[in-house]
């Protein structure tokens, strides 16, 4: 069978699975994208089918993953975890499937940018790369800075930034003498489940309690369904209006650059720029999505194939952790000696094998999630219970924390939760704020302690 | 309507219950700590299993890919399992917003009605898309009874 013939028929498994993983709330990046990336390699995949079916996975699970954000209030994993202000305020005001197409559409319209804008600069960014691996902490505090500014909590979240990095080297210090490693997906779970850990304390406290408990159940309304679009596959540029179009299209380019920068904290920033331009609920939150999730997008293909195409060694967060097999998968890949993708695909095959990745995901997830949203929102509603998902976040964070770094992991995840939950329901100090503050955290310690 | 009409029944028999408001949506309390324990036990317990049962049949280097897959199967399980057990105590309406509704929702969320419609009256690309979505109405009774 030819290279061709595996990529597609790889991108459509890759497509299909991670449309349904997506669905599923809560599913951690790295945890998922990882085995089954690997999987894929050990089983003797050529390069080339392996790199569509990362794209094509990748794409299929942020799509479909904005289901659960939209219409439950629950980010469908940690990159979603900035969206959930804006998707709530939709959701309140009765349009969650609006929320949802707009989401999709703008994370299609990212995907596509990224592409292309990431194999041209992976090309030229080679050469810089001494400069990004050494300023990095630099860039990552002065984000948090301007975040933290631009967040619900404004001069609160600038004056908790050096105690709260101080906490997390501190527990990273701490964790690191146990097991010997620096741990992440504890201390991304951790952040993303803060707030909804924070409400079941409040309602295990006699004194906070008070503020919990309601006499009635909660109401939902849906409005009604239209579909402003013919056939099976809809234009993404119709479902946004030529301004989200443009402010989707800008932002996703501008983080598709930005590769060193955590794909959280460039959605938490993007969303906040576009926001701060655009006034009243409903056209602020349903611009900020479409651009929040172009640029999830985008940062997850550019921070994917940059460092690839460029230096063959991870240097950005996606590299690190969900794309980390496709740099290191020994004994098929390694990078060090550099012995991966970036040895085996010339640049037109990294746009060739990346494409048909995407178009067969936007093929699949992209109709499939736009044409089912509102009938997925009456399933959802009426038979899956609030106790169900809550329950089933809280033991998949449980169990990838269990696999990150055992019960250290598990202790870490729930500390970070509580605190960070705190800071975040209290003082409103967001989440994109503390994924921030953990990406500099060392540098901050360094450069003021000297540790 | 008839959505409506079932839940609220099912609402009237279990009135005596008290909720917990966990993000943004009603639970039982005893419901949602039996449902954090079960989750917990068949994600951890998936994860177990497959530690101690894949080294027998697949390559070491992929037995801690493989449980994690067996665990997430597990939260699946639990997933289920707790959806079936534990009914949603919220109330679904498919119908729009009433005006009044809308009014307050706005107000928690500290927004002016009347302002907001007053942006998206100004707004002739928001507007048609609002009014193809049918709640471009409520958003202007919300807006107008402010006014008075």
């Amino acid at each position: 069978m030819s290279v061709l013939m595996i990529s597609i028929l790889l991108a459509l498994a890759g497509a299909i699975i991670f449309s349904l993983i997506g669905l599923v709330s809560g599913t951690d990046e790295t945890a998922i994208m990882v085995p089954f990336t690997l999987l894929v390699i050990l089983l003797g995949a050529p390069p080339e089918a392996v790199f569509s079916f990362f794209m094509a996975a990748v794409l299929s699970k942020h799509l479909t993953h904005a289901i659960p954000t939209a219409l439950m209030g629950i980010p469908g994993d940690t990159t979603a975890v900035p969206l959930i202000d804006h998707a709530s305020a939709l959701r309140r005001l009765g349009v969650p499937h609006v929320a949802l197409r707009k989401m999709l559409s703008g994370g299609l319209i990212g995907a596509f940018i990224a592409l292309p804008t990431a194999v041209l600069f992976g090309q030229f960014l080679g050469q810089f790369a001494d400069f990004f691996k050494a300023s990095s902490g630099l860039i990552f505090t002065l984000a948090a800075i301007l975040i933290a500014y631009f967040s619900k909590g404004k001069w609160v979240s600038v004056l908790m930034i050096i105690p709260f990095a101080f906490f997390i080297k501190s527990i990273d210090t701490f964790s690191f003498s146990v097991v010997e490693k620096h741990l992440s997906t504890s201390f991304f779970l951790g952040i993303a489940i803060g707030p909804m850990l924070s409400d079941i304390l409040f309602s295990l406290s006699p004194t906070a309690r008070k503020g919990m408990v309601r006499q009635t159940a909660k109401e939902y309304h849906l409005a009604p369904e239209t579909k402003s679009w013919k056939g099976f596959f809809p234009n993404p540029f119709r479902v946004l209006t030529g301004r989200q179009t443009a402010y989707t299209a800008a932002t996703s380019f501008v983080s598709s650059l930005t590769f060193a920068f955590s794909p959280v904290g460039m959605t938490s920033l993007m969303g906040e720029i576009v926001g701060s331009r655009n006034k009243g609920v409903y056209k602020k939150s349903t611009s900020s999505l479409a651009s929040m999730n172009g640029v999830t997008e985008s940062t997850y293909i550019a921070e994917a194939i940059i460092p690839l195409l460029a230096f063959g060694i991870p240097l950005s967060p996606v590299a690190l952790g969900p794309a980390s097999p496709l740099f290191n998968a020994p004994p098929v890949f390694t990078s060090d000696p550099v012995n991966n993708l970036h040895n085996m695909m010339t640049p037109w095959e990294f746009f060739l094998y990346g494409l048909i990745g995407l178009v067969i995901a936007a093929l699949i997830a992209y109709p499939f999630a736009m044409n089912y949203a509102r009938k997925a929102t009456v399933f959802v509603m009426k038979n899956i219970s609030q106790e169900a998902i809550v329950g089933m976040f809280i033991g998949l964070a449980c169990l990838l924390a269990f696999h990150e770094a055992q019960l250290v992991g598990v202790i870490l995840t729930l500390t970070m939760a509580a605190v960070g939950g705190l800071m975040n329901r209290v003082l409103g100090v967001s989440s994109g704020v503390q994924f921030m503050i953990f990406y500099g955290s060392t540098y901050m310690m360094s450069k003021l302690l000297g540790v | 309507m008839e959505t409506e009409m079932v839940r609220k029944e099912q609402q009237a028999t279990t009135s005596k219950k008290e909720y917990i408001e966990i993000l943004g949506d009603t639970v039982v309390p005893v419901r949602i700590l039996s449902a954090i324990v079960i989750s917990i036990c068949l994600s951890i317990g998936g994860y177990f299993l497959g530690k101690s049962f894949f080294p027998k049949i697949a390559e070491a280097k992929m037995v801690g890919s493989y449980s994690l897959l067996l665990g997430i199967a597990g939260s699946v399980l639990g997933l289920i399992i707790c959806a079936n057990l534990f009914k949603p105590s919220r109330i679904l309406t498919e119908e729009e917003t009433s005006s009044e509704g809308l009014e307050e929702i706005l107000l928690s969320m500290q927004v002016d009605p009347k302002a907001e419609y007053e942006l998206i009256k100004d707004d002739p690309v928001t507007k048609k898309e609002m009014e193809e979505l049918g709640i471009l109405e409520t958003f202007k009774r919300s807006g107008g009874r402010t006014q008075q």
